[in-house]
């Protein structure tokens, strides 16, 4: 009798827990940020009120200085995201499908190793290689590749680099997963058909794997958007990104409710920039797919009356 | 029409030289030698890690042999990429796009070769009339079953007219009763297209309904090539007796004066005396359905035993018997139906066999132990 | 003479010299926490409305302190890596287990404070002396029982009384500095004496080498300073000036927003002129493999004095405890390490002649002349704070393009 009740249990239940754990550490915090944008700086020493409701902190919100910022970390977000991209495709896909099954979990070791070290040390290690007196500077200007060991660290390149190698893990590992998914033997098929190796990786491998591929992107591409400590180590005042703006209306301005104006329009921006970039994505995939596409549709039987023709002539 | 190079005749040929293949210590395939007729249906047929697929690999070019030559339609291939090669491939598990529609698979190959979009069209059409999966069309593989599947995936190889069509197990995850409707089909095409094919299989029923010669692989080398009936009358050895059909083994040693062959439970005697000097190991094969079975006690003479039935089973138009001779030793015996003398478990009965039935092999390599089906 | 570095030898960190130098300052003396300061504040909103409406304890003078036992835990929050680690054991020893969290800056502090509304669990808070008032009148701190801290009488009246507590009913001094700026004198040949000589040098041979305080108000402070306006300004029209001049003049130049300069980014050359505290400064110049590279130089005409002050919060457990520390943090001798180990002038009577008995290095970037004393000036939270993080914001973001 209990096992038939526990079978009866609908299946949304096994939901539940991950509902509860998006509900309670994602959707209460957002509503409240919302809640306090529409509020108000009371006075001097307070931080937000909602006594007065009104959609002024969006009006100080749209400022020049925040589209300023919020393009440059569009900028870079996007510059990073395609260089993960760029960079964890053919990673990806030479792990899975390249290398003999047994040395593939040593290898998404090597990948995961770094990201299991403090985000901070990990960035911090790049300040320390990419400073004026390290030897990376000292050869790139031997050698004249800067004019000045000062050029490196406090760049934006700085930063671009520390946010690729910060958030590659995030792309390589869903990508790897998705070319392993992709039977070996359809390589094959593609080949035998007539493809040769680059056809059939963007005839075959890469449709079946753009799950991964959005997946990695999104991975990739949303925690650059809010990132703030990579910026404040690696760019110095060229690393100025959205993130540390609405910080100090936090934490300096302690106008609660103008940062979470901003905090409401990074989220909101960023998800149209989400949404934009797998329309893209959908779209070159939808063109690529029309060029080969065949619809057959219903095809009258052959009239018995004339010779059937022998498909294959020998 | 077609946009492969169409070579001088034997279009459709295949010729392996001393092909070898070695994977780390293991060898896969240990120089072998194959000559494929045009237009006939070969099976290579042999148990998993004899070599077969990857004799079907190197033909097809996934693999490179290590030595040894490979000349499809007269023109050397070992150093051609798969799409240079004049064969197509069936696989195993289909291996169909599962992003294309059932028409996209098959235009597939056509698309590679830059065939007018209005003759592959009408190929992809023809194709799928074939096979009979027109009205799927413009579904998703994924929904198919797994014969549908699979007739999709030899319209998506036929399709592009090869002169050698390679087939690697198609049908081994179809149920029993789709694969012999399959065999059949399959045998039908081959013979109305004229296509060479190449056919993988490790069931010799399979191998046998189907092919115009098998060859029997062991170890990376065939051990005897010949057409059904040779092959399963006439076998070359013990490996392939046993590998081919059912058969009751007997092993003993030749006799004294080298005439029979001397078992624990009675001396063989063979259509021509043993290959063998006297006391040497040797071992008869009989089939189950070249024995006789009648009520009786004591055996007589040469090729008779006497035992007591131990199981009978009617499988339809034949009756299937297992009598015990020894405790180690039982006998499979499968008669006709029609006519067959009542028994039941328990009775004592007398086997017996012709000598023209027996086969006498040399026990110099004992019996595969995948392969020698001991009576059960 | 011990240099701080060495006695951060507690942190052992695995890399080679230059990585753990810098990681180790990248963990201390407050910077770490500034970079976490987002998570603090996430916790605080989360915090934020689910208090009980305040500890009865938050109107008793001193917390209920009476002179009672002292309690067996002592919580104190303040600034990272910012107390002398045998000033905290020698108070453990007598008896009380003291546990140490930190904050990035004082917005933090008080969003973490207001939030809990007397039940974060600390006896101790350091916030800086203009923020006092704001955390008096939110009733965050309470006030002492001066029965049980005899020793603010060891305290150089100079340093009590300040305007944010007068009759020092809420708070005391922990220690106090400057702003001031130290450079590279490899790169920067001349003399510099003044904040206008920072702001031309900025422009010119430190070009892209010069690093601001991450602080609106020391930034905004760099322009007022140096045009002899009261830093504390309320007319817009100051602030105005102050943007175009810092927009259009200054971004181009900065390299990094740092309140760490000297011990950080310093140490490997990064910069050539940085608008420095004292403290900070002084470090960096002695930990440096050549310190007579570099020139500290405190501004005229006019520059900041800031003032950290030992508070209780309302609400704190374990308030017997807290006075009892903070008296003993003031005994001169203890006070003596505290000022050795952080480079910061900690109040306390005498403590300049102990010094120079000591032979504490660079005295003359902890302890200050009367007429240096003259030139600096408290800093004020006041209406226009609205107006200087805007800039602020606006000077990022040009110094960014």
């Amino acid at each position: 009798m209990r096992d038939r009740a526990a079978r009866r249990l609908p299946g949304f239940v096994l939901a539940v827990p991950a509902w509860l754990w998006l509900t309670v550490f994602f959707v209460v915090p957002f509503l409240q940020v919302a809640w306090f944008s529409f509020g108000e700086k009371p006075g001097m020493f307070g931080t937000h009120s909602n006594a007065v409701m009104s959609l002024d902190r969006y009006a100080e919100a749209f400022s020049p200085t925040f589209f300023t910022i919020f393009r440059a970390t569009l900028w870079m977000s996007v510059l990073g995201t395609v260089a993960c991209l760029l960079v964890a495709l053919p990673a990806a896909y030479f792990m899975a499908l390249k290398v003999p099954a047994h040395r593939r979990g040593l290898l998404v070791a090597l990948v995961m190793v770094p990201y299991w070290t403090s985000f901070l040390i990990r960035t911090i290690g790049w300040k320390v290689i990419l400073s004026s007196e390290g030897a990376l500077a000292g050869f790139m200007t031997d050698v004249g590749l800067v004019g000045d060991p000062h050029d490196l660290l406090n760049t934006r390149g700085a930063v671009l680099l520390g946010l690729i190698y910060n958030y590659l893990p995030l792309m390589i590992l869903p990508l790897y997963v998705a070319f392993d998914r992709v039977d070996n033997a359809l390589g094959e098929a593609s080949k035998d058909l007539g493809a040769g190796r680059v056809r059939t990786f963007f005839q075959v491998t890469l449709p079946l794997a753009r799950p991964g591929i959005i997946a990695g992107v999104v991975l990739v591409f949303i925690p650059m958007m809010g990132d703030y400590v990579t910026p404040a180590v690696l760019g110095g005042a060229k690393g100025t990104m959205v993130g540390s703006l609405i910080a100090s209306q936090f934490l300096t301005a302690q106008n609660w409710a103008l940062g979470s104006a901003m905090a409401v329009v990074l989220i909101l921006l960023t998800m149209v920039v989400v949404v934009l970039a797998i329309a893209l994505l959908w779209g070159v995939g939808w063109l690529v797919h029309r060029r080969t596409e065949l619809v057959v549709g219903t095809v009258p039987p052959p009239d018995p009356r004339l010779p059937t023709k022998e498909v294959v002539t020998a | 029409m077609t946009t492969k190079a169409t070579p001088d005749p034997p279009s459709g040929s295949v010729t392996i030289k001393g092909l070898t293949k070695t994977y780390g210590q293991a060898t896969a395939v240990d120089g072998l030698d194959l000559e494929i007729r045009p237009g006939e249906f070969i099976s290579l047929l042999g148990p998993s890690g004899c070599g077969k697929t990857t004799t079907l690999r190197m033909i097809a070019g996934f693999e490179k042999p290590d030595s040894g030559s490979i000349m499809i339609g007269g023109k050397d291939v070992v150093r051609l990429a798969p799409y240079q090669r004049d064969v197509n491939t069936v696989f195993q598990a289909y291996a169909l796009f599962p992003h294309k529609s059932v028409a996209e698979n098959v235009a597939y190959g056509l698309q590679q070769r830059k065939t007018p979009r209005a003759e592959i069209r009408e190929r992809v059409v023809e194709a799928l009339r074939m096979v009979r999966m027109l009205d799927f069309a413009d579904r998703s593989p994924t929904q198919l079953s797994g014969g549908q599947q699979q007739r999709v995936a030899l319209a998506r190889a036929l399709v592009n007219r090869p002169g050698v069509l390679l087939l690697d197990e198609p049908l081994g995850a179809l149920d029993r009763q789709l694969r012999e409707e399959m065999q059949l089909e399959l045998k039908l095409l081959q013979s109305r297209l004229g296509i060479t094919f190449v056919f993988v299989t490790h069931d010799q029923g399979e191998a046998l309904a189907m092919s115009d010669r098998i060859a029997i692989m062991r170890a990376g080398r065939i051990e005897q090539l010949a057409d059904a009936d040779t092959v399963y009358n006439q076998p070359a050895s013990a490996y392939v007796a046993g590998f081919v059909g059912q058969q009751n083994f007997l092993q003993g040693e030749v006799s004294a004066d080298g005439t029979t062959v001397e078992t624990p439970i009675v001396v063989v005697e063979g259509p021509a005396k043993p290959d063998g000097r006297p006391g040497e190991p040797h071992q008869a094969a009989i089939r189950p359905e070249l024995i006789s079975i009648e009520p009786g006690t004591v055996a007589e003479g040469l090729n008779t035993v006497a035992g007591e039935v131990l199981q009978v089973s009617p499988l339809g138009e034949v009756i299937q018997y297992l009598v015990k001779v020894t405790d180690e030793t039982s006998l499979l015996i499968r008669r006709p139906a029609h006519g067959a003398v009542r028994l039941s478990p328990g009775d004592q009965v007398l086997c017996g066999w012709a000598a023209e039935d027996v086969r006498l092999f040399p026990l110099d390599t004992p019996p595969d132990p995948t392969t020698a089906r001991s009576p059960q | 003479m011990n240099k701080p570095a060495d006695k951060n030898g507690n942190v052992r960190i695995l890399a080679s010299h230059a990585g753990a130098r810098a990681i180790r300052q990248e963990l201390s003396r407050r910077h770490f926490l500034s970079l976490a300061a987002l998570v603090g504040a996430g916790a605080a909103l989360s915090a934020c409305g689910t208090g009980d409406g305040g500890s009865s304890s938050a109107a008793e003078p001193g917390g209920g302190a009476t002179g009672g036992p002292v309690e067996k835990a002592l919580s104190i929050y303040t600034w990272g890596d910012y107390d002398a680690p045998e000033v905290i054991e020698a108070f453990g020893k007598t008896g009380p287990k003291v546990t140490l969290d930190s904050y990035g800056s004082n917005e933090e502090l008080i969003s973490k404070l207001v939030a809990a509304k007397g039940t974060s669990g600390y006896d101790i808070v350091v916030p800086t002396g203009v923020y006092i008032p704001q955390l008096i009148e939110n009733d965050v701190i309470v006030k002492f029982n001066k029965d049980l801290i005899p020793n603010i009488a060891k305290v150089d009246p100079q340093f009590l009384g300040q305007d944010w507590d007068p009759e020092n009913d809420y708070s005391v001094c922990k220690d106090w500095g400057t702003t001031g700026f130290v450079y590279d004198t490899t790169v920067i040949k001349r003399d510099l004496k003044t904040w206008d000589d920072f702001i031309d040098a900025m422009q010119k041979e430190a070009s892209g080498k010069t690093s601001l305080l991450d602080d609106p108000q020391g930034v905004a402070g760099l322009y007022f300073w140096a045009n002899d306006i009261d830093w504390n300004t309320e007319d817009m029209a100051d602030y105005d000036a102050f943007e175009a001049e810092a927009v259009e003049k200054w971004a181009p130049h900065i390299a990094a927003f740092d309140s760490y300069p000297s011990t950080g980014a310093m140490q490997e050359n990064t910069f050539a002129l940085m608008q420095n505290w004292n403290g900070d400064a002084r470090l960096g110049i002695l930990e440096h493999k050549q310190p007579d590279r570099w020139k500290w130089v405190l501004p005229g005409p006019t520059t900041e004095l800031w003032m950290d002050n030992w508070c209780i919060p309302a609400g704190a457990p374990h308030p017997e405890a807290a006075h009892a520390f903070i008296d003993f943090v003031l005994e001169p001798e203890n006070s003596f390490k505290e000022m050795d180990y952080i480079g910061y002038h900690t109040g306390t009577l005498g403590i300049e002649e102990m010094a120079k008995e000591r032979k504490v290095e660079l005295p003359e970037m902890i302890f200050f002349t009367e007429e240096q004393l003259a030139t600096m000036k408290n800093g004020a939270v006041n209406k226009a704070q609205d107006r200087r993080t805007e800039v602020y914001d606006k000077l990022k973001a040009a110094a960014s393009a």
